[in-house]
């Protein structure tokens, strides 16, 4: 414990870091230990070090995006859309030219569905452990070399390696901290315990259907929502909704015209090449 | 045009030297080297506090052993020699393009045009120096001898004070005073010499020069020739070698891994630090182990990106010898790192940072050693319909933009989790087709039962509402066609599923969940 006494005893010698500490908020004020730590708290009231993710659900449950320095975890079971939303956050990164990784524990990528939201494949690093003692140890080397976003998706129960040991997840969080990198951890449940400074939970999420009855049916939206359950400093319980269009289908989704235009064809590369052509021709 | 001037780079007593860069902390020891075995191993170099306790080259060991009880003695080393003499050249190359290697821990540097980087009043004591403490930073204690012709300046360079420099035209005067085992003559005209009573260079220089031949043949005319400071041998430059050694020779066979790998690291250790004077990375390692009592293998670990590491190339060999352990205890081993030039980024002030290449080759290397080549890379899609397939590629990111820019809003599209392998499973349909119509809508799904299928996501529940069927073909015109009828199904209460059925077989199959 000298150390923390030693640089209180610093700033109580130097009377302007001393008026500086005095002109922080009171809730900073005790907490702060170093310049680094002053810097990163400003950054993130400021909302400059966050890492905007192009999910605006997201967003603004992060105000702003996926804050630096901290492991952000985000809980979802089956078919919660937890992995459409990991990858969004991927592509919204590679797009704008950052490097990022997805330590993939379910081998689940389809690099097609990934291209199709508009990430540069050539900055994505993908890695697939079998085991979730390895795919812990990864992601701390990623963030130990400087990958400024780093993606951690545990799968679908059974994870083989259950929750893992709780050291571990605290020293990939302080690896994220170290190098100020933004951590994404997609997990079925509850895994990394405190060392998560961000918990997030998806919800159980409703399809909608186009088409009735006998007529041929066509998956148009998945809706879920977002809930903050854990961030130092708010509250609990802030919760965004969020809808996912299926591949292939235009937006708004429920649009029910289709075939859909030329334009949007170019533009929309469906993760199954062969379902959409057929799903204009069942159809129209 | 004046006559082209010569370095000489010797390292006196080679095979000691080259034993202690090995082996550095037997310095303060009382240490020969030996060569032969038993009893009849001879003393062929000795360090000062062996010398001072009266041990000599020549002297056998049990006579060393008598003078010195506390002597240390070690072997002749092969590979700790080709690795020092490799280092002393590659210190010589730091500084010339024109490097020969005499062997014996002995190089020659052309020094044209090398002066005018040493603009002193003295600027070929000034690179003289230089060479010096190179070498000394190589754990290589070598001298520097500097003259018009090689002889010259090997003799220079073996006189005390070191860095030693004979002036153009001065040879003959310089070698004059010195013995005449300098010039290190054969024995039998060393013989004829002695009995002539010719005792220095000098002496021998006065000599008529076709008397001498007529009498001593042509090694007497050459060696006349060496003593009037005439050295026609020409500097034969060396091609720059393909790989880097490092190894040595163990006193004691080596069973277990963690020893090998102490003494493997300061192998790497110098062979890192040789690999970045040249300003090389390694990309590939290969490894040779002598094994007791007459086996050898060969192992070669390629990096994914060039690197120099020496964490990381020893975790490499670790887990290279984990996973195929040698089998035999280890009696020699040898690294040799195949070089290349490390990656290079140029960084931005506005646009995101660019990682590291050098912590980027290291982390790669370090993954790939974790999980595998296979399970490593950056994904492509592969052309064809099946969503499963991909393809990896080494993970080489351009330069990031010079300027930030906010991401585009996202589109919100439903990504499907893929499931590889595709699951079997069981279904119940409508039956309201012929048997091998793929208009059988889904009615229910079921897992069957088994080990591998409990390690895996279960998929089973009534179906809700299905989607289908989407076929898909490929090579419909190959001997193994794909064809398949793919559904979106949601379970109730159990999520939204693709599966398909194989036409060929009728088996179904789930290949993803939408997540």
């Amino acid at each position: 414990m000298a150390e923390p006494l030693a640089r209180e005893s610093i700033l109580e010698m130097s009377p302007a870091l001393r008026q500086l500490r005095s002109s922080l908020p009171e809730a900073f004020r005790s907490r702060l230990r170093s310049a680094r730590e002053l810097d990163r708290e400003i950054r993130d009231a400021a909302g400059e070090g966050a890492f905007p993710t192009a999910v605006p659900a997201l967003d603004r449950l992060l105000d702003g995006g996926l804050p630096r320095g901290q492991l952000v975890e985000l809980v979802g079971g089956r078919c919660s859309g937890r992995f459409s939303t990991l990858l969004a956050v991927l592509a919204a990164a590679t797009s704008v030219g950052e490097a990022a990784a997805l330590v993939d524990l379910g081998d689940g990528l389809d690099p097609e569905a990934v291209l199709a939201l508009g990430a540069d494949l050539e900055r994505l690093l993908w890695l697939r452990p079998t085991a979730l003692k390895d795919g812990l140890a990864a992601a701390e080397m990623l963030l130990a070399s400087g990958f400024p976003l780093v993606v951690l998706d545990l799968g679908q129960p059974p994870v083989r390696g259950g929750r893992g040991v709780e050291a571990a997840w605290l020293r990939l969080a302080r690896a994220a901290r170290a190098q100020d990198a933004a951590l994404l951890v997609g997990t079925p449940y509850r895994a990394s315990g405190t060392a998560a400074g961000v918990v997030l939970k998806a919800g159980r999420a409703r399809a909608t259907w186009l088409g009735q009855g006998a007529s041929p049916r066509l998956l148009a939206e998945y809706s879920s929502n977002l809930m903050l359950e854990k961030r130092r400093g708010q509250l609990p319980g802030r919760t965004e909704g969020f809808t996912l269009t299926a591949p292939g289908v235009p937006q708004p989704a429920a649009a029910p015209t289709l075939p859909e235009s030329r334009s949007q064809k170019r533009e929309e590369k469906p993760a199954l090449a062969a379902v959409p052509l057929l799903r204009r021709v069942a159809a129209g | 045009m004046g006559s082209p001037r010569t370095a000489c780079l010797l390292l006196p007593l080679f095979p000691l030297a080259a034993r202690l860069r090995s082996e550095p902390e037997l310095a303060r020891e009382a240490l020969v080297v030996v060569e032969g075995n038993g009893n009849a191993a001879r003393v062929v170099a000795a360090t000062r506090i062996a010398r001072a306790a009266g041990v000599r080259p020549g002297l056998s060991l049990p006579q060393a052993r008598a003078l010195c009880p506390k002597l240390v003695a070690r072997p002749r080393d092969g590979e700790c020699e080709r690795a020092a003499q490799e280092a002393l050249l590659e210190v010589a190359e730091a500084f010339s393009p024109r490097v020969e290697d005499a062997g014996e821990g002995t190089a020659y540097l052309d020094l044209e045009g090398l002066e005018r980087h040493y603009p002193g009043s003295t600027p070929e004591l000034d690179l003289g120096r230089s060479l010096m403490a190179a070498a000394d930073a190589a754990s290589l204690p070598a001298r520097v001898g500097i003259a018009t012709s090689k002889l010259a300046a090997r003799i220079a360079a073996s006189l005390p004070d070191p860095p030693v420099r004979v002036p153009t035209g001065e040879e003959a005067a310089f070698l004059a005073p010195l013995p005449l085992q300098r010039l290190a003559p054969e024995v039998d005209v060393a013989g004829t010499l002695e009995r002539w009573g010719v005792r220095s260079v000098g002496d021998f220089a006065k000599l008529p020069a076709a008397r001498v031949a007529s009498r001593l043949g042509r090694a007497g005319r050459e060696l006349h020739a060496t003593a009037r400071g005439i050295d026609p041998r020409p500097l034969i430059p060396r091609e720059p070698p393909p790989a880097f050694h490092e190894g040595m020779n163990l006193e004691w066979p080596l069973v277990a891994l963690e020893p090998f790998l102490f003494v493997g690291r300061a192998a790497l250790d110098r062979l890192c630090q040789r690999l970045e004077s040249r300003g090389f990375a390694c990309v590939r390692l290969e490894l040779s182990l002598r094994l007791e009592p007459d086996g050898h293998q060969e192992r070669a670990i390629d990096l994914p990106a060039p690197t120099r590491d020496v964490k990381t190339l020893l975790t490499l060999v670790r887990l290279e010898l984990e996973a195929r352990p040698p089998g035999a205890p280890v009696a020699g081993f040898s690294f040799a790192a195949h070089p290349d030039r490390p990656r290079e980024a140029q960084l931005s002030l506005y646009g995101p940072a660019a990682l590291s290449p050098d912590k980027l080759a290291t982390t790669l290397a370090r993954l790939f050693a974790l999980l595998g080549p296979e399970r490593v890379g950056s994904p492509r899609p592969v052309d064809g319909h099946c969503p499963e397939r991909f393809t990896l590629v080494d993970f080489t990111p351009p330069p990031p933009p010079e300027v930030r820019r906010a991401p585009r809003a996202g589109r919100g599209l439903l990504a499907v989790r893929v499931l590889r392998p595709p699951m079997e499973i069981e279904v119940i349909t409508d039956g309201a087709g012929p048997a091998d119509s793929a208009c059988l809508a889904p009615l229910e799904i079921r897992t069957p039962a088994s080990a591998e299928a409990a390690k895996r996501p279960q998929v089973e529940g009534e179906v809700k509402v299905a989607s289908g069927p989407w076929g898909l073909e490929e090579d419909w015109w190959a001997e193994d066609p794909t064809g398949r009828d793919y559904w979106d199904v949601e379970l109730a209460g159990r999520g939204l599923y693709r599966i398909y059925r194989e036409r060929a077989t009728g088996v179904w199959y789930a290949d993803g969940i939408y997540d």
